[in-house]
């Protein structure tokens, strides 16, 4: 306080000599030294009552309170810090720290970068930063919520799973059966190896693939009656139907009421137990291999056809939730890298870039020997501002991490909170986190002023 | 070290504005060309095509038996050192010059051997550890040209490079310029707007109009025949006085009639430009280069049909030489292009013109002249030197 009141008198009386219309120079203020020092006072003040009314006490309660118990009438010394590197939960928050402080300033500034200088060149680019930036306008736990519901496990809910689901049904989609088993004893297998007929089958022979155990719900409506098939010269034909009506029917045997099962895959394995050729069936369930060469083959309903559909990834689950809330969280921050560092771009000289050119680079060569090495003063601003803000990460974990998984999502401020309000209300060891946190903090900050002191 | 051909090149922006149009002419190996003419003449566009910074839009560029209209910028092997010498900031003098070489992966001790060769000649070798940032703007200039040099390009392309220096070092560079090139005998192509350094650096000039190539000549030649108005107003300093006259005929020899005034002309001048004839009774364009006009006083006996009278408005000491501006009751020459070389050099409209006010020639006299501002005098013509050209087409009458 005295030593910021003895540094700023000059511009203080400068203020007044202008408002009070004297015209003999700043340095001559009405009042003398007497005057120039209320007038600091009077400058300050307000915002030094106010720091130290919100920010001084507070520090200062805080660091006292560190070492007493949780209701604050019993010293323990620095039991709570001992208790903040044992607790197994404490652990894992700054564990998680860790790992946020080493992945996200790292990847926000990269994809910052990237975004930045793939939109310098392109059309639309404004349009793109503004849809990049856009997150930062809500705010973090605003952010979060919306996440959480993004990240819903079911893909029929969550965003995320909606959307991996959709790649994956390009790939392979779901089989048309959760689960059956053969009708008789001459199909038999499991359905993650496929069943597969005892018998073998020679080309004009027929196979019957009868299913019992199928859920009334999946055999699709409108499915028709099967057919026995019918044998014809070089081809094996057969029929995949739900051996089973009511009443139950006779197993093996193909009756009235009994529907085939389209869409079932059908596999022809040799003798090795390879797959040779492989179809889905037709209408009624009805299938045919053509052109079979010569030899005894062994029909059978391939695993493909109970394959499971995608349940979605856990995301808000225990192993998942810092990646899932870390993207969140580079989500919400990459826009505030990217239009730092497309300020620091525009800055560069378009003909240092040129020179270049012509000297022999390429882009890529332009990029990493003049283009980063120029912008590496804003790097090291947006990276040191996201490493000051990753160490005070809170309200996104909050908001994204459903209670059941905040455990495992534990940073150090979230920790902080929730020992002290979060229902633990042990402020003891919530001050001591507080004060642990402060003093990480610290060296960050003192890097970013020292940076601040050079470029001025 | 090549040859440059320009076969027909032209630049139209994507908005329809053409910057350069069907431009051609060739740069001998190891000639220094410049490419001059006013700010907007497409000189620069023309030199980045060179550079592969800017597309072709139309015809072929050749850099020795190269087509390299759609070669990269990398792989043309040119040099060019920029107007605002684009240094690389982050990077010291050494590594300044030393970039391209590497990029090439040229072994360490020739990258040495070759920087340390370009700063002995560049008399850089006290600042090659130096950044950019703390060397004076002729330094930088410097290192632009060693960054140039050390490549050992086909061609070094200058875009305006003396134009961010003082007056003084500008000129003690062009020297340094010339030289270098005469030494490396390198193939230049050096773009300007300042005719002082088109005539004094290059082999030959190419003199740009409106995306135009005018004259591609000898700096002597460009002086003697400037091919048109344009060339002959923008080449020489101060520029040609440009007066509007009518060539008459009497008793068997020819005036230029000027206003109220007359001068009679040689009938040796009529013979060597038998075209002139043409234009009896007709009005024609004048121009007198100011070192063609004397003060009468000094000169001594003048014909009186080689006098033009007027009145001193300004005297320009220069110690060498005197420049007299003067009021001359002759008629401006009201062409296009004496218009636009106004413009060019920051004259809002060509001076006078009008019956009451005089038109305003410059004269380089002798310092012995005693002229004074307000004084009526009387100015000898070199009836000889003059320059003729048609009105209507801007062309030069030299046959």
């Amino acid at each position: 306080m005295a030593d910021s009141a003895s540094t700023v008198p000059p511009a203080a009386a400068g203020v007044h000599a202008r408002g009070a219309g004297t015209d003999d120079g700043p340095s001559a203020a009405p009042g003398g030294p007497w005057g120039q020092r209320a007038m600091t006072a009077l400058f300050l003040g307000p915002a030094a009552v106010m720091l130290v009314v919100w920010l001084v006490y507070p520090t200062l309660k805080t660091f006292v309170r560190s070492f007493y118990g949780r209701d604050g009438s019993d010293w323990v010394g620095l039991e709570n810090y001992r208790a903040l590197f044992t607790t197994d939960t404490l652990q894992t928050a700054i564990q998680n720290n860790a790992i946020w402080v080493g992945v996200v300033p790292a990847l926000v500034t990269s994809i910052g970068l990237i975004f930045a200088v793939l939109t310098e060149r392109v059309r639309w680019g404004v349009a793109f930063k503004i849809a990049v930036f856009m997150p930062m306008a809500i705010s973090l736990f605003a952010a979060g919520v919306i996440w959480h519901i993004m990240y819903t496990q079911d893909p029929g809910q969550g965003a995320v799973n909606a959307a991996i689901n959709v790649v994956d049904d390009t790939f392979s989609s779901a089989g048309v059966l959760t689960s059956a088993q053969g009708s008789t004893p001459e199909l038999a297998g499991t359905p993650e190896r496929g069943l597969v007929l005892k018998s073998s089958v020679r080309p004009g022979e027929t196979a019957l693939l009868g299913l019992t155990g199928i859920p009334p719900a999946q055999v699709p409506e409108g499915a028709r009656q099967a057919q026995a098939p019918t044998p014809r010269p070089g081809a094996i034909t057969g029929t995949t139907w739900r051996d089973f009506k009511p009443g139950g029917g006779r197993p093996g045997v193909v009756e009235p009421q009994e529907l085939g099962l389209e869409g079932v895959t059908v596999q022809l394995r040799d003798a090795s137990g390879r797959a040779v050729r492989t179809i889905k069936s037709g209408e009624g369930g009805a299938f045919s291999f053509e052109g079979v060469k010569a030899g005894s083959y062994r029909p059978a309903v391939g695993p493909e056809t109970f394959q499971k559909p995608f349940a979605g990834v856990s995301w808000l689950g225990p192993k998942l939730i810092t990646p899932a809330v870390m993207i969140a969280y580079i989500w919400v921050w990459a826009g505030f890298a990217m239009v730092v560092i497309a300020a620091g771009l525009a800055a560069i000289s378009r003909e240092v870039l040129e020179a270049a050119r012509t000297d022999g680079a390429t882009e890529w060569q332009v990029f990493r020997r003049v283009t980063a090495p120029m912008l590496a003063p804003v790097l090291s601003v947006v990276f040191i501002t996201m490493l000051i803000n990753v160490l005070k990460v809170f309200d996104i974990v909050l908001s994204v991490a459903p209670g059941s998984s905040q455990d495992d999502a534990n940073v150090i401020a979230l920790a902080m909170w929730r020992t002290s309000f979060g229902g633990v209300n042990d402020f003891g060891l919530g001050s001591a986190i507080a004060v642990f946190l402060f003093l990480l903090v610290i060296p960050v900050l003192a890097l970013n002023v020292r940076r601040f002191k050079r470029e001025t | 070290m090549a040859q440059v051909a320009f076969e027909e090149i032209s630049k139209v922006y994507p908005d329809g504005t053409s910057a350069v149009r069907s431009l051609s002419f060739e740069v001998d190996d190891g000639e220094f060309m410049v490419l001059v003419g006013p700010s907007g003449c497409g000189k620069t566009t023309a030199l980045r095509m060179v550079a592969g910074l800017e597309e072709i839009s139309s015809g072929t560029l050749r850099i020795g038996e190269r087509v390299i209209n759609d070669t990269p910028s990398r792989d043309r092997d040119i040099a060019m050192v920029f107007q605002s010498y684009a240094l690389y900031p982050h990077l010291s003098v050494y590594e300044n010059i030393a970039f391209g070489l590497r990029l090439k992966k040229v072994p360490k001790d020739e990258i040495h051997r070759r920087v340390q060769e370009a700063a002995r000649v560049l008399d850089l070798e006290a600042f090659l550890r130096r950044k950019p940032r703390a060397l004076s703007g002729g330094q930088r200039q410097r290192v632009a040209m060693g960054r140039a040099i050390v490549r050992q390009p086909q061609a070094f392309l200058m875009d305006e490079p003396l134009s961010n220096l003082d007056a003084k070092l500008r000129v003690q560079m062009r020297a340094e310029i010339a030289r270098l090139q005469q030494d490396l005998g390198v193939t230049t192509i050096y773009v300007t707007h300042d005719q002082i350094e088109a005539m004094t650096m290059g082999d030959r000039v190419a003199v740009m109009r409106k995306g135009e190539l005018q004259q591609v000549a000898s700096p002597q030649e460009l002086y003697d025949h400037p091919v048109n108005l344009f060339v002959g107003g923008f080449i020489g300093s101060p520029a040609m006085n440009m007066l509007e006259g009518t060539l008459e005929r009497s008793n068997g020899s020819v005036a230029a009639r000027l206003g109220s005034q007359s001068i009679s002309l040689d009938s040796g001048l009529l013979d060597a430009r038998p075209d002139l004839a043409a234009f009896e009774g007709r009005p024609i364009v004048i121009g007198i280069r100011p070192e063609d006009l004397e003060d009468a006083a000094i000169v001594g006996e003048v014909p009186a049909g080689r006098l033009l009278q007027g009145t001193v408005e300004l005297r320009e000491a220069l110690g060498s030489e005197i420049m007299v501006h003067l009021g001359v009751d002759a008629p401006v020459a009201s062409t296009v292009e004496v218009a636009e070389l106004a413009e060019d050099a920051g004259v809002p409209t060509p001076a006078g013109g009008t019956p009451d006010r005089a038109t305003r020639i410059v004269g380089r006299f002798s310092p012995r002249s005693r002229v004074k501002p307000g004084d009526e005098t009387q100015v000898a013509v070199d009836t000889q030197a003059l320059h003729f050209f048609d009105p209507e087409t801007g062309l030069g009458i030299y046959s």
